[in-house]
């Protein structure tokens, strides 16, 4: 049993779930290469432990992102039995690219992986869960935060591969970066306010730790027609829209049936509330008694300082 | 959740590949355009013009006939449009009601060749909205003594009288308008702008919010002479009209009961009353039991009467019996599906009281039920009694 | 010339799923659908046609029932429709094989579908067939056009959206479009109907029958949710982050 790792790196350094996808292979025993796409964060790869070698391949095609000219670039040097990446966009498409280069299976965004190998992964948007056996050779994705990281203190050899490949994928231009509010019915996470937030203008509360979040901001249908200045276009319910997201923060919100029946199918719902009896708790995975005025700013730097890390 | 319109005896099975893709097609409109406006719509008492543009991109304007850029679609498939939008809301099938079966279906069938070239592709398109002239102030189920009067002045006709209840009449380009012509009644083509007509909007409705109803005024209104149907006289006229509109009826009920029997099953599983949902109730699955029994027959009434328009074999009574019974069987689920909601029933949360206010309308337009009793009495007997003369 | 757009049917996002015998029960799902991010693909390739591009050739690999989301495309102005037959549950590798052998039949150069389906959220086919065909691949796109040889798209790239261009043969994945999907009409349906398929087995396509190496072994419902915790006071915000992130994995 070998395994190849694919590093995911995030504004020039290795992200943190590099060392998960480590510990996913550490798991299976056997040598772990970590493969480093323009030699981002080799250095840092290479002290986690359990990693066998790590391999920086560099080249000018890494200075932009062209799948094709990376999966071109890496494929030649990936071996093993299996290879591993993130679930994320490029992970994903990385190692459909690459995969098929070799002629083997690929699934994606598993969260549980077992000897052999059998490995878990919710379909349908979550409404269903999957196990499949694969054998190997073959390339999977885990789903990020689903495995244990590895520990540090690693030193594995680092060898440095340059590469020639043509792009074809040029990139013109950046756009300006789209950071226009999303709508609670396209976001992964909603955090919504009621008339308990006393005024429109406290909104801006729910603003910024939505923007710490990457979250679109919801509102009561009872926040939506007591304030002109909160659009029906925010209103989740029976009458507004319908939200499913990852994470759903009710904040001021009692929770009328006709709110619930708008946000009850959310993954995960957060509700802060100061009436210890308002219903909205009765669905909410994790409920906090206080007031908006005492819990948002200490969420929002709690949030901030998590996500910086 | 996706709506799952209540097709307990599969009815689907039944449709045809085509038949089905328009359904989904309105079904998918009404569910992105009306049901999210529809509460606005109604509080501002206004048909919003970009449905009535967009029921025209669709092309299911006028859906049975056939030609002059009509989509020639089956009776069913006309039945399946009326269900779907009138799960949205009584008003919208309405506007596609009068617009296809009362304004449309008269100048196709009964209009000259160039009337039909005229208006007809317009009008498919949605374009050129039309009206439906008959009712008068004093003269609803009894039109036969209508007072409106035309007079034939040489190189024009000159219209006097009034209209009344006339959905869609002020947004109108065009009304059919029926009026004594030496004692017959006979179908004129009034456009707007012209000479000594008029189209005041009625205001204060408690039903029908959402659909624009009006007055038709005609003061020595001034019309060509090739603006009168040739070839129909006497009360055939709007009588065949309506009987194409009371079969889109018998269909457009069972549209607004689905949508109240959806909504009464789903707030009777999530509300918590006692510790448990009042679904597990006897009391309310006896109510739900018997909204879907009723639906269940009422679909089986209105495909099969969808058939017979098909193949031509019906007969107007039959039509009658449609749209009395699930006119009255919607209602009655309405009124049942509220009584589930409880105080949340009165809600626009909900759609049910804007239906049920809707119903009522519909119950009394296009022939009340009563009248339908009637009609179906003189069946039975071969004795007429709408009036007391022999 | 022409555009192929490979389209997956996937129940609607709305439906209920319900699971029996350790599989998910197909008939219980209430409505079929094109999945979302293919739709928007199916208007990028509806509007290329438009500004005078080939013709857009609908492809779909699934069971029978799957022909309806080809009927669907044609109403909205699909020229050709091809649907290859498959009953069974196919591996990325079969899949690929599959639509590679079809796309290189039509002749077309551009291929477009969504990021991933809105069944299995893999996102495997099309970086994997632009592999297979040895075509470029730009993906998470949410525009494109094409003008002389080149194409240029929108894309939400590592550093943020960006424009790029690309030549020759490419594939292309799909985010929400910026356009608004158009939808189907009386007159479309009419045509579609009348449309014919081409239903191709995978022997037609030259492909030979191999085993899925991936095999679904179970299926099941997502654990019942626990119920709720509840904590007293402002003092229990970084306790419950924590939480959200290590125990809820949300953030």
């Amino acid at each position: 049993m070998s395994t190849t790792v694919i590093s995911e790196s995030n504004n020039g350094i290795l992200h943190p779930v590099t060392a998960q996808l480590v510990g996913a292979a550490s798991s299976l025993g056997g040598p772990i290469t970590v493969i480093c796409p323009g030699g981002v964060g080799s250095s840092d790869a290479a002290k986690i432990s359990g990693v066998t070698k790590v391999i920086s391949v560099e080249g000018e095609c890494f200075e932009t992102y062209d799948c094709s000219a990376w999966s071109k670039s890496l494929s030649p040097l990936i071996e093993g039995d299996l290879i591993l990446s993130s679930s994320s966009a490029i992970g994903r498409e990385l190692i459909s690219s690459i995969s098929a280069t070799k002629g083997i299976p690929v699934v994606q965004d598993v969260t549980s992986l077992k000897d052999g190998f059998s490995a878990t992964r919710t379909i349908y948007s979550g409404k269903a869960i999957e196990e499949v056996s694969i054998s190997s050779p073959c390339a999977i994705s885990l789903r990020p935060n689903s495995f244990e990281s590895a520990e540090g203190g690693g030193s594995a050899e680092i060898s440095t591969v340059n590469v020639s490949q043509e792009v074809a994928v040029a990139v013109k231009r950046a756009l300006a970066k789209a950071s226009e509010r999303l709508d609670v019915s396209e976001a992964e996470i909603i955090i919504s306010g009621g008339r308990g937030m006393g005024e429109p203008a406290n909104f801006s509360h729910l603003n910024e730790i939505a923007d710490v979040l990457g979250a679109a901001v919801g509102a009561s249908r009872a926040a939506v027609d007591t304030w002109e200045e909160i659009p029906h276009s925010m209103q989740v319910g029976q009458t507004g829209k319908t939200v499913t997201p990852n994470l759903y923060i009710a904040v001021g919100i009692s929770g009328a049936i006709q709110h619930l029946a708008g946000m009850r199918s959310s993954k995960f719902i957060l509700a802060i509330n100061k009436d210890p009896e308002a219903p909205i708790f009765g669905v909410a995975d994790y409920g906090i008694v206080s007031t908006w005025e005492d819990a948002l700013p200490a969420l929002k730097d709690q949030l901030a300082e998590l996500l910086s890390n | 959740m996706v709506y799952e319109a209540l097709d307990f005896y599969d009815i689907d099975s039944l449709l045809t590949e085509e038949e089905r893709m328009v359904r989904d097609m309105v079904r998918d409109w009404v569910e992105d355009r009306v049901l999210p406006n529809i509460e606005d719509a109604c509080r501002d008492g206004v048909f919003p013009d970009e449905w009535r543009a967009e029921i025209g991109e669709m092309g299911i304007l006028g859906a049975p006939l056939k030609g002059y850029g009509c989509p020639g679609l089956s009776y069913i498939a006309y039945g399946l449009i009326c269900q779907e939008l009138e799960r949205g809301d009584s008003g919208v099938r309405s506007f596609a009601s009068v617009q296809g079966s009362l304004a449309m279906y008269p100048i196709w069938d009964f209009g000259s060749e160039e009337q039909k070239e005229k208006y007809l592709p317009g009008m498919a398109k949605g374009d050129l909205v039309g009206c439906f002239g008959l009712t008068e102030p004093d003269y609803g189920s009894n039109p036969g003594d209508m007072i409106t009067r035309a007079e034939d002045k040489g190189d024009h006709f000159l219209l006097n009288g009034a209209k009344m209840w006339i959905t869609n009449g002020t947004i109108a380009d065009l009304a059919i308008v029926w009026a004594k012509l030496e004692g017959d009644i006979r179908g004129f083509i009034v456009e707007k702008g012209d000479e000594g007509f008029s189209a005041p909007e009625m205001k204060g409705k408690h039903s029908l919010k959402a659909s624009v109803t009006s007055e038709l005024v005609f003061q020595d209104c001034k019309i060509p002479k090739d603006r009168m149907l040739p070839s129909v006289k006497g009360l055939r006229g709007p009588f065949s009209c309506l009987n194409n509109a009371r079969f889109g009826i018998s269909w457009g009920a069972v549209g607004a009961a689905q949508s109240c029997f959806n909504s009464a099953r789903e707030y009777a599983l999530s509300r918590i009353q006692f510790g448990h949902p009042i679904a597990s109730f006897q009391l309310v699955q006896n109510k739900l039991s018997w909204m879907l029994r009723e639906i269940t027959k009422g679909q089986l009434l209105a495909y099969h009467i969808g058939k017979k328009k098909d193949d031509g074999s019906w007969i107007p009574e039959q039509i009658s019996l449609a749209k009395m019974n699930n006119v009255d069987m919607a209602l009655e689920i309405a009124r049942m599906s509220r009584d589930i909601h409880g105080a949340n029933g009165i809600l626009d949360e909900y759609p049910v009281m804007r239906h049920m206010a809707n119903l009522e309308s519909v119950k009394t337009y296009e022939g009340t039920h009563d009248i339908h009793n009637l009609i179906l009495g003189r069946h039975i007997t071969g004795i007429q009694s709408f009036t007391r003369e022999p | 010339m022409g555009v192929a757009v490979l389209l997956k049917q996937v129940p609607d996002t709305t439906a209920k799923i319900s699971i029996s015998g350790g599989k998910v029960d197909e008939s219980s799902i209430a409505k079929w659908a094109i999945s979302p991010y293919d739709e928007y693909a199916l208007e990028s390739a509806i509007q290329l046609k438009e500004s005078g591009f080939g013709d857009v050739v609908a492809i779909t690999c699934g069971p029978s029932r799957a022909a309806k989301c080809l009927t669907e495309a044609a109403a909205v102005g699909a020229d050709r429709l091809i649907h290859i037959l498959t009953e069974s549950t196919l591996d990325s590798i079969q899949v690929q094989s599959l639509l590679s052998a079809s796309v290189k039949e039509t002749g077309c150069d551009l291929v477009m579908c969504g990021k991933q389906a809105a069944d299995t959220n893999s996102g495997s086919t099309g970086p994997g067939l632009a592999s297979t065909l040895g075509f470029s691949f730009v993906g998470g796109v949410t525009r494109v056009s094409v003008n002389g040889g080149l194409a240029s798209a929108t894309r939400l790239g590592p550093s943020g959206l960006e424009e790029v261009e690309v030549g020759g043969p490419c594939v292309f994945t799909f985010d929400k479009g910026e356009s608004e999907l158009r939808r189907p009409n009386v007159r479309g349906i009419m045509m579609a109907k009348k449309k014919p398929i081409d239903s191709l087995s995978p022997e037609d396509l030259g492909v030979n029958g191999t085993n899925s190496l991936v095999i679904i072994k179970d299926h099941s419902s997502p654990p019942e949710k626990q119920p709720g915790q509840k904590f007293i006071g402002s003092e229990s915000i970084p306790e419950v982050v924590e939480k959200l992130r290590e125990e809820a994995n949300v953030i």
